[in-house]
């Protein structure tokens, strides 16, 4: 069968109509910012004194540009839903090796200490360099490390369910309490004093975002991690 | 200091990523690409940008190749 006859012209023709749309939708509203989306550079570095937030990047990741992080981590979840899609029909394989006793031990070690720094990365992102992407993905090597030591561990996928859902409706939630409250997608509400800055709680919902961030990559990048390692040939 | 310090890590990491290049087995390659990454760790902290440096400590020296591994096991035992 010849491509042209699996792709009808009436198909072909509302691609092509739609596209035509598209590009005349975008012309229009790129012709029409809002000078107070046109800011960036140091205008953003004035204004970030206003949040109270010690991390000048944090501000601009969460709070100016944080509808992009809302898409951001949407993209993550697709590729993790993609890798479960590919890999969740296969059986649990059986994995064969035994894990050194040392490993054994030292991931029994280990694996507290390192999600008690993805939590403090996670947390303090608005204080210092890191925040929820470095934070999630630490805390997902973390059990990736319990994989590998352990045959038996599974995170349980309703647990995985349970915290990706609670956090993406959580962020859009706390989105658009700002736009019922201040007109503005993720306005910050709760009190950002800036004599607060510096202090652990300090930048009003920019930290909360940040930990939800977080929530979300770690569960992400966890069930990545654990379709590749369980599901596929035994090992 | 800091300069030849820089352009010892530079020359570092284009040896490193070429001899990814020219690894015959692709494990080696992964590896090696580990390399790449823990070298632009130090760049970008010196070039003050201490966010991209977490960032590719965690995931492109850490999590990005352990998929990868996983990925070429994967393919090995579908060939």
């Amino acid at each position: 069968m010849s491509i042209k006859r699996s792709l009808p012209t009436a198909t072909l023709s509302g691609f092509a109509l739609s596209a035509v749309l598209i590009l005349t939708f975008l012309k229009i509203l790129l012709q029409n910012i809002p000078t107070s989306m046109q800011r960036a550079g140091d205008s953003l570095l004035t204004l970030n004194a206003n949040e109270g937030v010690a991390n000048a990047v944090t501000t601009v990741v969460v709070y100016f540009r944080g509808f992009d992080t809302l898409g951001e981590i949407a993209v993550l979840f697709i590729a993790s839903l993609g890798i479960g899609l590919m890999l969740g029909e296969n059986e649990r394989c059986v994995i064969k090796a035994q894990s050194n006793f040392m490993l054994h031990t030292a991931a029994q070690l280990l694996f507290p200490i390192i999600t008690l720094y993805g939590i403090y990365v996670m947390s303090y992102g608005h204080l210092s360099p890191g925040g929820g992407f470095q934070g999630g993905v630490i805390v997902a090597s973390g059990v990736l490390l319990l994989l590998i030591s352990h045959r038996d561990f599974e995170v349980p996928h309703s647990f995985i369910v349970t915290l990706e859902t609670f956090a993406g409706v959580a962020y859009v939630l706390i989105g658009l309490i700002g736009l019922f409250t201040l007109d503005v997608f993720l306005g910050n509400f709760l009190p950002h004093d800036v004599r607060q800055m510096g202090m652990l709680l300090s930048g009003g919902i920019i930290p909360i975002i940040y930990i939800i961030v977080g929530i979300k990559v770690g569960s992400e990048m966890s069930m990545i991690v654990q379709n590749l390692i369980k599901r596929g040939d035994d090992v | 200091m800091i300069g030849f310090i820089v352009l010892l890590i530079f020359v570092g990491i284009i040896i490193v990523a070429f001899s990814a290049i020219i690894q015959s087995s692709l494990a080696d390659s992964i590896i090696l690409f580990m390399g790449v990454g823990l070298g632009s760790v130090v760049l970008f902290f010196i070039f003050k940008a201490p966010d991209v440096a977490l960032t590719e400590a965690v995931i492109g020296a850490g999590i990005s190749s352990l998929i990868f591994l996983m990925a070429l096991k994967h393919l090995k035992a579908q060939v």
